[in-house]
């Protein structure tokens, strides 16, 4: 068995968002994403995932350090200061 | 005063979200549950109309879109030069009372049909026409002179958005199949309608107890604004009404349908076309204290003011 270093890059957003950042994750070049409903609570208040508007997705995104960098980096500038957005990364194995 | 015992369930889920009861509507079936009410009201709407010559609409329709969208150009400015609040703040909350209530709708229409007062069926498509503008119009005040808005996912948003796309799919579904052809559908959509609305009710109170809580923290100004905007919108749709010789139940529709304020359709929009405006204090007043101001005390005193004016001769 061969496994391969990755980077895992997990983003915490707002539901409201989720057709625009993976619009945005797709054209930077990722293959793919696995995305859950979220709730938590964060500088932007209680997010219970009672109603669209209040609710969060949690997108996770395997690949390599640039194309997580690059996500992050274009994620940042663009809606970190009007959204509810956190991202943070992991290295990772891939296993297949 | 006539009261919908319906509107009790609001105050049991407010109760519940107050004392911090471990009752929760599972997102799926509040999914469900809004899915069902927004069908069924279209559904409705679209049995009435099929009756009702279409021609004869197109008159009262531009008027009452035209009045309808003088309510957001109205309180834009009073928001921003009264209020003191920033131009996006001012623009959401603006489109956020210009636009209307399916909820807050559907207990008017309970309430008539307690009532046994006749109410013309085709204020259903007001309900589907009067969300578009007042977005629109809210977007431009927010942002002129801060760039162009991204249009096409507003549109897109807007009008594929799931509150319009069925309350207008239920018309045309109603309008097409006629009161004979949805008859084998009556059972669920029909004659359920008030137990599902019940349940929905509980549901918002849940939600409007969370927003209950920061009321101090909007100050004096918004909280007369959220009671005080729908009371003259509601004013400016019962002498419509009257005009356009609308019956009484109409006209109490048409005032409800002014008086009230967006929390589904509205926020999501708002929070795509305006990102700068604070979501808590649009979301907090239109369902923390507009809505429950309405379905307790607003829409009885709209029915009046309905039966108040008609009593004049129409």
């Amino acid at each position: 068995m061969t496994s391969q270093p990755m980077t895992l890059l997990i983003i915490i957003s707002e539901t409201v968002l989720e057709d625009i950042l993976i619009d945005e994750i797709m054209d930077l070049g990722a293959k793919g994403y696995t995305i859950t409903d979220a709730r938590g609570r964060g500088t932007h208040g209680t997010r219970a995932g009672r109603w669209t508007q209040g609710g969060n997705i949690r997108i996770e995104i395997v690949g390599n350090a640039a194309l997580c960098e690059r996500i992050v980096q274009r994620l940042q500038s663009a809606y970190e200061q009007d959204y509810g957005l956190l991202m943070y990364t992991a290295p990772v194995e891939l296993q297949n | 005063m006539q009261f919908e015992p319906v509107v009790l369930f609001f105050l049991l889920g407010v109760f519940a979200g107050l004392v911090r009861s471990d009752l929760k509507i599972p997102g799926s079936i509040y999914e469900a549950l809004s899915i069902f009410l927004l069908l069924a009201i279209g559904l409705q709407g679209g049995v009435k109309l099929a009756e009702f010559p279409l021609v004869q609409l197109l008159v009262p329709a531009l008027l009452i879109l035209a009045v309808g969208a003088l309510i957001p150009l109205l309180a834009f400015p009073v928001l921003r030069l009264l209020g003191r609040m920033s131009r996006a703040d001012s623009g959401s909350i603006a489109a956020h009372y210009g636009s209307v209530s399916v909820v807050t709708f559907s207990v008017a229409v309970a309430l008539l049909m307690q009532e046994d007062i006749d109410f013309e069926g085709y204020m259903i498509v007001f309900l589907v026409l009067l969300e578009i503008p007042a977005l629109v119009i809210g977007v431009v005040l927010a942002r002129s002179g801060s760039g162009s808005a991204q249009w096409g996912r507003l549109a897109h948003e807007v009008l594929f958005g799931k509150s319009i796309l069925l309350l207008a799919g239920g018309l045309v579904i109603g309008f097409v199949a006629g009161a004979e052809g949805i008859k084998p559908l009556d059972i669920l959509f029909f004659d359920l309608f008030k137990g599902i609305l019940a349940l929905f009710l509980l549901e918002m109170g849940l939600v409007a107890a969370g927003r209950i809580a920061g009321l101090r923290s909007y100050g004096v100004f918004l909280v007369s604004f959220a009671i005080i905007t729908p009371l003259l919108s509601a004013i400016l749709g019962t002498l419509l009404g009257w005009m356009l010789g609308l019956s009484v139940g109409g006209t109490m529709l048409l005032a409800t349908l002014y008086a009230s304020a967006s929390y589904i359709a509205a926020p999501a929009a708002m929070r795509i076309a305006v990102p700068k405006a604070n979501p808590a204090l649009s979301i907090g007043a239109a369902l923390g204290i507009t809505f429950p101001f309405n379905i307790f005390l607003g829409i009885p005193v709209y029915l009046w003011m309905a039966q108040f004016l008609h009593s004049f001769g129409a």
